[in-house]
């Protein structure tokens, strides 16, 4: 166990000549196994035309590949009682599927199969198409997404942050099979993947499987990482919109850092203050289910107060510099001017004064207690480690928990000055409108 | 303290004035532990004209109880690395505390003072009906949730404890004080009729100390009785509810069915799961997503409580698409009640079933839902052990007479909620 206060699993880690990284975290007490395959491929390395193209393949790599026919990988795993998926996000695409004990060579075998060779039918592709016009037609059901997607279409020009993962109705609706082939081709490959095990296994027979099974892949996977630059936010960018609905809808977003810059830490901190997730060292059950939190400065000053039903923060850090956001639904009656002047105020205050020492003392304790239960079971430790070592490293984990615990008040007020920029700043305003008809 | 133990095996333990006391095993190598008490506090029990109360009160059991305001409540649980999390259902309500099992006892005593003894504070009153308020105008406007709420308004007579979300109107929450809260909290967070549920390291014996110590204090011991009006069979109709300015149509089809103490149950499960219950390996995926490319999810979900339950099938498609999907879930629907199920499919649905109880043990949360569902229905302490045998005795007739019975496509309801095409 590392000497932070991370309770990581032993991690064997090694790497194929073709270039696939691979992360062994066994524990011989898990009944379960769990494969976790990410590749460093998401929205970002697609373009206009093709944009929706990672979360495409994501579909397709369960429709064939050589030994694994459409319908069987689903098959193989289910039938023994295993769970899988995947989900496509703009830096990373994962697939994961977790399996009794026993069964740990079916998704090693599979993932092997399909990091090279899936098929992508025209036929297939045909069908899928509209399997994810019914994806996005169900997220545009939700005044949310439609705002969250505005809102990004509006903060960027240039980079590819500026599109959803599920990409545009029109791409989704002209994309070509030979396009999404051509894309699979170039980015997906050992060189652009980590392989991630954990859970109940022998760890030197797994090792030898994987080494069996995935070192005759060629080493592909073109260089992923992206040359656009979106120029420095000159100015507010406003936009209003329309629709069903209960009550208004603001989200805001701040140009933001990315997880690589050393102002990281202190923005997290920033985020559990105002909107009270401690995200990836959140205590358990984070995934389960949203929860309020009575300290968090936005539902003190807005939902507390009346003016908004709900109201929180949010910030993912990414590869490149993305938005930090704001959002909140108004009480009944209140306006979004009112609302947007509550949010105002919650984010000048604390760029002016910083956090209290008891809100700074309250997020190292949060941090402290859910790095402390954050690996239970296979598929949970399969996730953290596969996201750390994707977006950077394994141990990027430990050194963020260490930085967090020691940003300081004025770290917090600067990143606070330096995020908050009027000229940063994006806003999107939800107006609910419509009527129901019942027959 | 601790005893290593079989998470699939849930012991029950003397009562508590009334309080039921079980116990499980946390998975091995697990450090949280989890606790829950579940009490006859659910919706159904709303008084007439107060819709809404139930939930009002389940929720603010999580905003401040004894010396805690819900400030202080949230910096004590979070100094414990701990959670606490509500939930409401038409027979019960429930209050669950997850945190780390080496603070177990100071925890569940948290969970006594929460359940026990609540504030009520004006303050929180005003926040949670606000929300609630928004939230039924979510209800009403998102098609998911109105293709629900049409459904089971067209399956339950008026007053049935099924019948709605549990969310009120407008007019009845108006009626919510502080003290009908205090009412009924008083006579539905009893002893009689009640759970207290706990996952971890701790023997039985020592668990029944600690709920002694702090789970004296009930107001009430008796459990309240649920009335359940009689259900009226529906015969088979379509309801429609346009949402101008939707992508997409959602479709909810379903029925009355039975309950969880039926001894059909087991063939009635898997008549579900090889219809839509098991995800890619059932039906609808397979001939509706996997075939077609109609749906993103198409899915069905049997949903046994204790006093009845209903079955349900789920699927979003768009507007142009919608009455040919409604007809080929129909199809799925009528086909496993006409044709028996091949041994075949049977089988590999069913050791798909089986085969995944591993997977539920991942973690103390998930083995804990397990055992909170087996002591809600009063099953077995060994029932987890005994569910293989018991599914794998079931044959194909019997799944097919199951389905007949608990899934009667004669008397089952469509609701279409999106942007329909106008006529």
């Amino acid at each position: 166990m590392p000497s932070s206060g991370v309770r990581r699993p032993k991690v064997r880690a090694f790497r194929l000549v073709n270039g696939l990284r691979v992360l062994l975290a066994p524990n011989d007490d898990s009944p379960t196994s769990s494969v976790w395959v990410w590749y460093r491929v998401g929205s970002k390395n697609e373009h206009p035309g093709i944009t929706g193209a990672s979360h495409w393949v994501e579909h397709m790599l369960f429709e064939g590949s050589p030994r694994y026919p459409k319908g069987t990988i689903d098959r193989a795993v289910l039938r023994v009682g295993g769970e899988l998926n995947a989900f496509t996000d703009t830096d990373f695409t994962a697939y994961f599927t977790t399996v009794p004990r026993d069964h740990l060579s079916v998704p090693l075998d599979f993932e092997a199969d399909r990091m090279t060779r899936a098929a992508i039918t025209d036929e297939e592709v045909a069908r899928e198409r509209t399997v994810i016009h019914s994806e996005r037609e169900g997220n545009e059901n939700w005044p949310e997404f439609r705002v969250e997607e505005e809102l990004f279409q509006l903060a960027f020009r240039v980079h590819p942050y500026r599109w959803d993962a599920l990409g545009r109705r029109r791409d989704i609706e002209q994309m070509s099979a030979e396009q999404l082939r051509q894309y699979y081709r170039q980015f997906y490959g050992p060189k652009n993947a980590v392989l991630v095990v954990a859970g109940g296994f022998d760890p030197r027979t797994i090792e030898a499987e994987v080494r069996r099974r995935f070192s005759p892949l060629p080493p592909w996977g073109d260089d992923v990482s992206v040359r656009d630059t979106e120029p420095a936010p000159s100015g507010e960018r406003r936009a209003f919109l329309r629709g069903p609905g209960t009550t208004p809808y603001i989200q805001i977003g701040w140009r933001s850092p990315a997880l690589a810059d050393p102002s990281t830490p202190a923005v997290l901190v920033l985020d559990t203050i105002l909107g009270g997730e401690s995200r990836i060292f959140s205590a358990g059950m984070g995934w389960r289910g949203r929860r309020e939190h009575p300290t968090a400065r936005l539902y003190r000053a807005l939902v507390e107060k009346g003016i908004a039903v709900r109201a929180t923060s949010g910030w993912s850090p990414r590869v490149y510099p993305s938005l930090f956001t704001v959002q909140a639904q108004a009480a009944s009656g209140v306006s979004l001017d009112r609302l947007e002047r509550g949010i105002e105020s919650v984010v000048s205050r604390l760029t002016r004064a910083g956090p209290t020492p008891r809100e700074l003392s309250d997020v190292r304790v949060r941090i402290r207690r859910g790095a402390a239960l954050a690996y239970e079971g296979a598929t949970g430790t399969g996730f953290r480690i596969g996201y750390f070592a994707t977006l950077d490293s394994v141990t990027l984990e430990d050194e963020l928990y260490h930085r967090l615990l020691r940003v300081t008040s004025q770290a917090v007020q600067r990143a606070a000055a330096q995020l908050f920029r009027p000229e940063a700043r994006v806003v999107v305003r939800y107006e609910p409108t419509g009527a129901t008809h019942d027959e | 303290m601790s005893s290593a133990g079989d998470p699939l095996r849930i012991e029950y333990g003397r009562e508590v004035n009334g309080l039921a006391i079980v116990r499980q095993s946390s998975p091995a190598g697990a450090a949280s532990f989890s606790a829950t008490y579940v009490g006859p506090a659910g919706w159904g029990f709303d008084p007439a004209g107060e819709a809404g109360t139930a939930r009002v009160v389940n929720q603010l059991l999580g905003s401040g109880a004894g010396s805690f305001d819900r400030v202080a409540l949230a910096r004590r649980l979070d100094s414990a690395g701990a959670t606490l999390t509500t939930e409401c259902a038409p027979e019960s309500g429930e209050v669950t505390i997850w945190g780390p099992a080496e603070d177990w006892e100071k925890l569940l005593g948290l969970l006594a003072t929460v359940v026990l003894r609540p504030r009520f504070e004006d303050a929180d009153l005003e926040r949670v009906l606000r929300q609630l308020s928004e939230r039924q105008m979510r209800e009403v406007s998102q098609p998911a949730s109105r293709a629900e709420r049409e459904l089971y308004r067209a399956i339950y007579p008026e007053g049935h404890p099924y019948r709605t979300s549990g969310l009120g109107d407008r007019r009845s929450i108006t009626r919510i004080d502080a003290d009908r809260l205090h009412r009924f909290h008083r006579a539905h967070y009893t002893s009689g009729d009640a759970l207290l549920v706990v996952t971890g390291p701790a023997r039985l014996a020592t668990v029944e100390a600690v709920a002694v110590r702090y789970f004296s204090e009930f107001d009430e011991h008796r459990g309240p009785t649920l009335r359940m009006a009689t259900v009226r069979r529906p015969t088979a109709r379509t309801v429609s509810v346009r949402l101008d300015g939707r992508s997409e149509v959602d479709i909810r089809m379903g029925g009355d069915s039975l309950a969880r103490s039926d001894p059909n149950y087991p063939a009635a499960f898997l008549a579900n799961e090889v219809l839509g219950g098991r995800g890619q390996l059932s039906r609808l995926f397979q001939r509706i997503r996997e075939r077609g490319g109609w749906v993103y999810h198409a899915s069905s979900e049997l949903e046994a409580m204790r006093f009845g339950g209903h079955w349900t099938i789920g699927a979003g498609t768009a507007p142009q698409n919608a009455a040919k999907v409604a007809t080929m879930l129909t199809h799925e629907l009528e086909r496993i009640e006409r044709q028996e199920i091949a041994s075949r499919e049977l089988r590999e649905v069913r050791e798909s079933a089986i085969g995944e109880i591993p997977l539920a043990l991942e973690s103390t949360a998930d083995a804990h839902e397990l055992a909170v569902e087996v002591a809600y229905h009063r099953l077995p302490g060994d029932y987890l052990l005994r569910w293989p045998a018991l599914l794998r005795s079931v044959r194909p007739t019997e799944v097919r007479e199951a389905a007949r019975s608990a899934m009667d496509p004669a008397r089952a309801v469509t609701v279409l909620a999106g942007p329909l095409p106008r006529r």
